[in-house]
């Protein structure tokens, strides 16, 4: 079944912290100053996939638009993958 | 954010077989409306998108690590093909 994805993953790292982790137990946030939450995108299901031109790990380019009409696209947003976040 | 030399060693460590891509510029992060403004960082989130390109699932924080709701939206796909 899932022949037919071409999953893609985005990397953004670069946070010493991980963002959903567990708060630090040294300096846990006071009641007054909650955490905010993370954004949530403007985007629906339904509406069209905002394309990109991103690389790739041997430095091609890759289009969103260039899995139109050919397979389905998973497209993860995986932040800290290589920071251990 | 990772650099496409990092992301290619992070494959080559892990073995992945698709496709990792940089968002270097930060701007695929913008336009798909998960960029945090205070952290100056994108937030986990998952799009399942058809071959029309049209947005079918969405997971956002927490639950986008977990791919059981992207593996639910494929089989949505296969039982619409099925029928």
């Amino acid at each position: 079944m899932l022949k037919r994805f071409a999953p893609l993953i985005l990397l953004l790292a670069g946070l010493a912290v991980p963002v959903f982790g567990q708060q630090p137990a040294a300096s846990p946030a006071p009641p007054s100053a909650p955490k905010p939450a993370p954004p949530k995108t403007h985007l629906k299901v339904g509406q069209p996939a905002p394309d990109f031109t991103l690389t790739d790990t041997e430095g091609k380019q890759v289009n969103l638009h260039d899995f139109k009409g050919k397979q389905n696209v998973i497209l993860a947003f995986y932040i800290l993958a290589f920071t251990g976040g | 954010m990772d650099s496409s030399p990092a992301n290619k060693r992070f494959a080559e460590d892990i073995g992945v077989k698709f496709p990792l891509l940089s968002d270097w510029h930060r701007k695929a992060v913008k336009d798909y409306g998960v960029y945090n403004n205070e952290t100056g960082y994108g937030t986990r989130a998952t799009f399942v998108i058809d071959q029309s390109g049209i947005i079918k699932h969405i997971e956002e924080g927490r639950s986008a690590i977990d791919p059981t709701g992207a593996y639910q939206a494929c089989n949505l796909f296969d039982k619409k093909k099925s029928n």
